[in-house]
């Protein structure tokens, strides 16, 4: 998932409230409170054969959703060899003087979290070929200095970590329209870029196959395959619109909503909780996991496997095996996957379990097609 | 004797609301490490190892802001990239912080900073990567958008105000919505996606209108501070030594005495937002020209919000603005290298910058901190109230 940084929203709120009898005192509460969640760095151990870096991006590493996954997925390959680390940014301007650092610092592998980070990565890559760079969201490939060349040039140091999420979301979409009691279904996403859009159409094609292989009439609200536009919060930190849009497709008689904005799936989550009307399909990790106080309403969770890629790359290089081809996660290699229905195992039919299992298999085979 | 003593006077009262800062936030430093923690038991190793952590995040501070001497070789030249990061950071923040005190000083609150520097960061982008034009030629016609497109934006909050009375703080804050808002919806129409991608990143800009670097390919430094300081020349001028400047003054100071004195009022509140607009785009096309060359949905960053504590640190002055706008400058630059030696956390930064202002904004604190009986404290310009 992307997050982009949301600054004006959260700052001039603040201002906006705070602006009393002087602006003084308004500033000096604005700048107060720019101040708020304080993140202690994990303390790195002692300098050793593998240093694996991260490069975040402005989300942090507590976004509860790609820069946390990556982190994740960084510290599970911590051993007495290798050691991780990341640096956070504020802005986008910090992306390259980040990665200028984690450079300086003789990073083994350097590893961008994020679509924005991926020309300040391709201009470090190509100024030290001798540095390993890994770039997620994003090919990796080189494409000239205006962005306009395609396919671009392969760079020999820099592995682009890419997610075919539409398969998984294919299967949501399935087991979605076929658990629907009232034929209708809903998506909706953070931004209408293709991180996000690619698992919108997987799951709106998923129910469209669902259709034609039963004869039904299943509808999938939020997003529309011909015209590649649906419905977006504009962001990923929206709550109170997220919330709406949420109680918007219920009232249009949709029982199962999958989110695809990152923790704001947590406002969709609620609803179901509190509203009893839908269940909610969790984004990028497994919500029974990761978001474990919305369990009761997750049919299941569509899975985005930043952290193993993440790990894989930097078990590679410690292993010296590093190659700079591109990782497509997929069904068949678990770079994307379905998680299980967890509580709600028992309301899904033995049969459509049955169904999407056998839909994972077609789907990895080629047997059907998800795009 | 006498111009020392008015020098200390004046910067007293910042300075020792920044060591008060970095006092407290050393403290955090410390009270934040788990090394430190694990030292409790004995109270003369606690205290050493907190003063150790809060040095080592410092000295770090300084080697991201001035000097790396881990960099100074073989290139001697190199060690003072940490520098150019200081000044590429600054530059930005002297211009929007600029165009707060300027409007400050004409008795105005221009919180729409943020939204002008999108407006001029949306004018340099356009020009840089739509339109080809030889060097040089480029170059100004991107920067001269950038300040038009955002004087515009400035200047039609000047407008409403002359002519309705609608509140600049109110208008300025909403518009600062539309400004991102817009940028966002922008970025996802046809010609502002870069071929290939669909994310929101705009095409980058041409070699050909780019601001040309100062020191070399290694080092970021741009002409962009070239231009953030003549610009502040040009407020200094503006305000103390021309006639417009003067108007701007005495209408921030008493509008209903300027306007029995003959001046118009509302001409000059537009004049001044537009001025103030076409200075937070000028920051805007720095940014995207000197050092980021593509327009993202972040483009924005928080500058326009830095630039009302920028203002407020430099007392609405445009000196005192340009040194405040290097002290955030060096702080952004030193916070990232903190972040990267020593593991202390970037927000700690905002800390720092956050206590700055509070210090700032209590003269009696520090003057009670510090006992200081005598300190000039402030300018009555920059405390006016809301309906100033």
């Amino acid at each position: 998932m992307v997050r982009l940084n949301q600054y004006p929203m959260k700052d001039m709120g603040l201002l906006g409230g705070t602006l009393k009898k002087s602006l003084r005192y308004g500033a000096v509460i604005a700048a107060s409170t720019l101040a708020f969640g304080i993140t202690v760095a994990p303390a790195a151990p002692a300098a050793t054969a593998v240093k694996a870096c991260l490069a975040l991006d402005t989300g942090g590493v507590d976004d509860k959703s790609f820069n946390a996954a990556a982190w994740r997925g960084a510290q599970s390959t911590a051993t007495a060899s290798v050691t991780v680390k990341y640096l956070a940014a504020q802005s986008d301007a910090d992306y390259a003087p980040n990665i200028k650092k984690l450079v300086d610092e003789k990073c083994s592998v350097i590893i961008g979290v994020g679509f924005l980070i991926n020309s300040a990565i391709v201009d470090a890559a190509k100024a030290n070929p001798g540095t390993k760079f890994a770039i997620v969201d994003q090919d990796g490939f080189d494409h000239g200095p205006n962005g306009d060349q395609y396919p671009g040039t392969a760079l020999t140091n820099l592995k682009g970590l890419q997610f075919a999420t539409n398969q998984s979301a294919f299967q949501a979409g399935y087991l979605a329209a076929g658990f629907s009691k009232t034929g209708k279904v809903a998506t909706y996403g953070g931004l209408n870029i293709p991180p996000v859009t690619i698992f919108m159409d997987g799951f709106a094609k998923g129910v469209a196959y669902y259709n034609k292989v039963k004869g039904k009439k299943v509808v999938a609200l939020g997003w529309d395959t011909v015209k590649k536009d649906g419905t977006f919060v504009g962001g990923f930190s929206d709550q109170a619109k997220a919330l709406q849009i949420s109680k918007n497709f219920e009232q249009q008689g949709a029982d199962v909503i999958f989110p695809v904005a990152g923790g704001l799936g947590g406002a969709t989550a609620g609803q179901s909780m509190t509203g009893h009307k839908s269940v909610t399909i969790w984004v990028d990790s497994d919500g029974y996991v990761q978001a474990p106080q919305y369990k009761s309403v997750l049919l299941t969770s569509v899975v985005k496997g930043v952290d193993t890629s993440v790990a894989g790359v930097i078990k590679d290089v410690a292993k010296g095996m590093f190659s700079s081809t591109g990782y497509l996660g997929t069904l068949a290699n678990k770079g994307t996957y379905l998680a299980s229905y967890h509580d709600l195992a028992k309301k899904v039919a033995a049969r459509l379990q049955n169904e999407v299992r056998q839909l994972g298999i077609d789907i990895k085979s080629g047997k059907v097609k998800v795009s | 004797m006498k111009f020392f003593r008015k020098a200390v006077s004046t910067i007293a009262l910042p300075g020792l609301a920044f060591l008060s800062a970095l006092f407290v936030s050393g403290l955090l430093i410390a009270f934040s490490d788990p090394k430190v923690l694990k030292l409790a038991h004995s109270p003369f190793k606690f205290i050493g190892g907190a003063f150790a952590a809060a040095g080592k995040a410092y000295l770090a501070l300084f080697e991201g802001a001035i000097f790396d001497p881990n960099l100074a070789h073989p290139n001697f030249f190199d060690g003072f990239y940490p520098l150019s990061e200081t000044l590429v950071a600054a530059s930005p923040l002297i211009l929007t912080g600029l165009s707060v005190a300027l409007a400050f000083r004409a008795g105005l609150f221009n919180i729409g900073a943020q939204g002008q520097f999108i407006f001029g960061a949306i004018g340099a982008s356009v020009v840089g990567f739509k339109t080809t034009m030889p060097v040089g030629i480029h170059v100004i016609a991107a920067i001269v958008t950038a300040m038009v497109f955002a004087g515009l934006w400035g200047g039609f909050v000047g407008l409403l105000k002359a002519k309705t009375g609608a509140h600049e703080v109110i208008v300025t804050i909403m518009l600062n919505y539309v400004a991102s808002y817009f940028l966002l919806w922008l970025l996802s129409t046809t010609p502002f996606l870069r071929k290939g991608r669909q994310d929101p990143i705009a095409p980058p800009v041409k070699e050909s209108a780019r601001l040309p670097h100062l020191a070399g390919p290694n080092l970021r430094v741009n002409l962009g501070i070239i231009i953030a300081l003549a610009a502040a020349a040009g407020v200094w001028w503006l305000l103390n030594r021309s006639t417009w400047g003067f108007r701007f003054r005495a209408v921030g100071a008493n509008a209903a005495a300027a306007r029995t004195a003959g001046i118009s009022v509302p001409l000059v509140t537009t004049l001044v937002m537009a001025i103030a607009g076409a200075l937070a785009g000028l920051g805007g096309a720095v940014q995207i020209l000197g050092s980021e060359y593509a327009l993202t949905a972040g483009a924005g960053g928080t500058f326009g919000f830095d630039a009302i504590t920028v203002a407020l640190l430099g007392r609405a002055n445009p000196i005192g603005t340009v040194f405040a706008a290097l002290l955030f400058g060096g702080l952004r630059a030193g916070g990232l290298t903190m972040q990267a030696n020593t593991d202390t956390p970037i927000d700690l930064i905002l800390v720092i910058q956050a206590l700055v202002v509070l210090f700032i904004a209590a003269p009696a604190l520090v003057k009670a901190v510090f006992r200081i009986k005598q300190l000039k404290v402030g300018s009555g310009v920059v405390s006016k109230g809301w309906n100033g």
